[in-house]
């Protein structure tokens, strides 16, 4: 008897975090989704009017669609800058190790350290960047303050801070091409860019897809960057959909309305990542 | 083998002993004669709320006031918010924002002060009728007392003004344009304008609005409500006006839209010559300001018809009981004591922010106080026009729709003064049909 209980006894302290903080916390959610609640005054019932209501929130959609534009730059920007620096890194180079650790810094560093770093560098009156261009004779650009800029502005910074990590992923895959192959394609006099691409590419495609899948999810949960650097602005230009639910529930407390938004922004990544996966599996 | 199974097993009784022991500790703020009291967690407020606890507790053997800081959090508002929530709210906070207050008195979580035995006699001594009435809940009752006020003002360098040929500070909008253009200045000769007239922060968040549209609006409406019969009531011209005023001087570049707020601070380091704020500002400055630095505060500008006195807003934060208390009474005799004149005079002279009493200035026993702090008189004259906020659960709703027509129309010029002003109301009043 007592050793039937010995194996429940153990797993349950995981089975009660995941009871205290995984299932009843998206379940009371997605109970919440069809109240109004402020925290502080009792629940008040519904029915679907918080859907109904993000169907016509036209910040809310906006928040999708900058997301969007966040991922439609950040994703191929990281890929294209990982896999050149990995490439590189991959050579015999002097100092290679420091390299390696150098491009591996940021990502240790915390995000709103480099958040704020990169708004001194992007500051339109006294950023280094916008001085640069004033010395080449370039004009100023509102890297933070021009609605069309600002989120193209957070995304090269989103990826400077997370590109270490994918070149770490790069070079593990670029290491397992085998060196025959280059060989092989050496004796038939290929080039360098077509070793690379004919070589190369397609035998790093499933680090290539992780590395999509990655950047996928972690492009979703864009907040800190939006937060700190722009608070959403200018304009809604940078508020993220997470940034949104954010405010929605712990500025303005509509715990119901913020519940929603989180439970069908869930869907949409949880869409995204299952056409992502057929996609890898059907390659 | 057997041994080990013990140990585990009371290993796992033991974490589990733990967290229920621990998570559900009952929040019952104990006896009827002892108070928990909140207050602010800035270092003077402590330092007075502590003195004023001491001399309490010495005096008055039959009640005992535990003081306690508020809790460490990102701010004062949360903390106040999880201890509700987590029912571990103390008997008595005195740093509450006066725009939070509905919001818990529709939640039922606070006293309804004017049930009890004195009070009302106690706040029209105290404070001046509009006062009273700003404090009023939709239900009629009273649940906070008026406490502190820091009204916002405009601070100006006066070597600044005197460098561009002004003996006083604008007071009108022209004026102030006025003075924007003869100010800005491309101090580096790059093409961009390097020194700005008066600087406010451009973030779309709603209380930034405290600091510009706010003040601004009622100096210009001579303090009318935002909100009146839970509808709209800023869509008229003086709110117009003022986001226009705003959007020519954002637009003729005597303001920024720069964020200045990571760099040193603009206005002791010269590179604006004005900006909306509060006393706070005097012990920064007097701490950080360069040689030779003079400044002075005056009132919040008005539009060039207005000829009366500006109103501002005034920052204020109220003493409240939660319902948490058991004897609401007993508190409210501690609250009237810590608001004699007396303590009153002791809270000016401790943490430098005025107590909200209508008699500033006429009561003798505050004219030493303001002999030794002349600047603090300029906020003790504004505090007799002065307005807090409108007693509404969805103010800070109300703030985020005004800011994100000010940042369209104000900031980026994306919108007339009209437009945006009528989107803004037409959005608030959506609020209330919820």
């Amino acid at each position: 008897m007592k050793n039937k209980l010995t194996p429940y006894l153990l797993v349950s302290p995981y089975i009660i975090h995941f009871i205290l903080f995984v299932a009843f916390p998206v379940t009371f959610s997605i109970v919440l989704t069809f109240h109004k609640w402020n925290i502080i005054s009792p629940m008040e019932y519904t029915g679907l009017t918080n859907y109904i209501r993000l169907f016509s929130d036209a910040t809310f959609w906006k928040s999708l669609g900058n997301t969007l534009v966040f991922l439609v730059i950040h994703i191929p920007l990281q890929i294209i800058v990982a896999l050149l620096i990995a490439e590189i890194l991959n050579q015999n180079l002097k100092f290679r190790g420091f390299f390696r650790a150098a491009f591996f810094l940021p990502v240790v560093v915390s995000g709103v350290v480099v958040t704020i770093l990169w708004q001194q560098l992007y500051g339109f009156d006294v950023g280094l960047l916008n001085r640069l261009l004033v010395k080449i004779g370039l004009s100023k650009i509102g890297w933070l303050t021009d609605p069309d800029i600002a989120m193209p502005s957070i995304a090269i910074m989103a990826t400077w801070k997370n590109v270490g990590l994918y070149v770490i992923l790069f070079l593990v895959g670029l290491q397992t091409v085998p060196s025959h192959f280059y060989e092989a394609a050496d004796l038939e006099g290929a080039t360098r860019w077509q070793k690379f691409f004919k070589i190369t590419i397609p035998m790093i495609n499933p680090t290539i897809f992780m590395v999509v899948i990655l950047s996928t999810i972690g492009g979703f949960s864009l907040f800190i960057e939006p937060y700190v650097m722009t608070g959403g602005g200018p304009l809604n230009s940078t508020i993220s959909a997470v940034l949104y639910i954010y405010k929605q529930g712990f500025f303005y407390y509509h715990m119901g309305y913020a519940s929603t938004l989180g439970i069908f922004f869930a869907g949409i990544i949880l869409l995204v990542v299952v056409i992502q996966k057929k996609f890898v599996e059907r390659d | 083998m057997k041994k080990l199974y013990s140990k585990n097993i009371s290993f796992v009784i033991l974490v589990l002993a733990m967290t229920f022991l621990f998570g559900c500790q009952d929040s019952d703020n104990g006896k009827e004669n002892e108070f928990i009291y909140w207050s602010s967690n800035n270092s003077n407020e402590i330092d007075y709320a502590r003195q004023i606890v001491k001399k309490w507790n010495d005096s008055h053997a039959d009640y005992f006031v535990k003081h306690q800081p508020v809790p460490e959090g990102q701010s004062s508002e949360e903390v106040i918010l999880a201890s509700v929530v987590g029912g571990t709210t103390p008997d008595i906070y005195s740093n509450m924002w006066e725009g939070d207050v509905e919001a818990y008195a529709q939640a039922g979580v606070l006293i309804p002060l004017d049930t009890l035995a004195g009070f009302m006699e106690f706040l029209y001594a105290r404070c001046d009728s509009s006062a009273i009435e700003e404090v009023r809940s939709q239900n009629g009752h009273i649940y906070q007392i008026p406490w502190k006020i820091n009204p916002i003002m405009l601070i100006y360098n006066k070597n600044h003004l005197a460098a561009i040929n002004l003996d006083s500070p604008p007071r009108t909008y022209s004026e102030f344009m006025e003075a924007g253009k003869r100010f800005k200045k491309d101090l580096d000769g790059d093409g961009y304008i390097d020194q700005w007239f008066g600087y406010s922060e451009v973030l779309v968040t709603w209380w930034q609005r405290f600091f510009d549209f706010y003040p601004l609006y009622l100096a210009a409406s001579g303090g009318a409500p935002l909100i009146k019969d839970n509808k709209a009531n800023f869509n008229n011209k003086y709110a117009v006006e003022v986001f226009r005023f705003l959007r020519e001087l954002y637009r003729n570049n005597y303001f920024p839209r720069e964020r200045l707020s990571a760099r040193q601070d603009p206005f002791l380091s010269g590179v604006i010559a004005i900006r909306f704020t509060g006393p706070w500002e005097i012990a920064h400055a007097e701490q950080y300001k360069p040689e030779g630095f003079e400044y002075d505060f005056t009132s919040m500008p008005v539009p060039d018809s207005s000829d009366s006195i500006p109103y501002t807003y005034c920052d204020p934060k109220n003493t409240v009981i939660f319902n948490t208390c058991k004897n609401p009474q007993a508190a409210w005799e501690f609250l009237k004591y810590s608001m004699t004149e007396e303590n009153d005079l002791l809270f000016l002279e401790v943490t430098n922010q005025l107590p909200r009493r209508s008699d500033l200035l006429e009561n003798v026993n505050f004219d030493s106080y303001f002999e030794r702090n002349p600047m603090m008189r300029t906020f003790a004259k504004q505090a007799k026009h002065v307005r807090g906020t409108d007693q509404t659960p969805v103010l800070k709703e109300v703030f985020d729709l005004i800011s994100q027509e000010y940042e369209a129309c104000v900031i980026y010029d994306r919108k007339s003064p009209e437009q945006a002003i009528e989107d803004a109301a037409k959005a608030v009043n959506l609020l209330f049909l919820d």
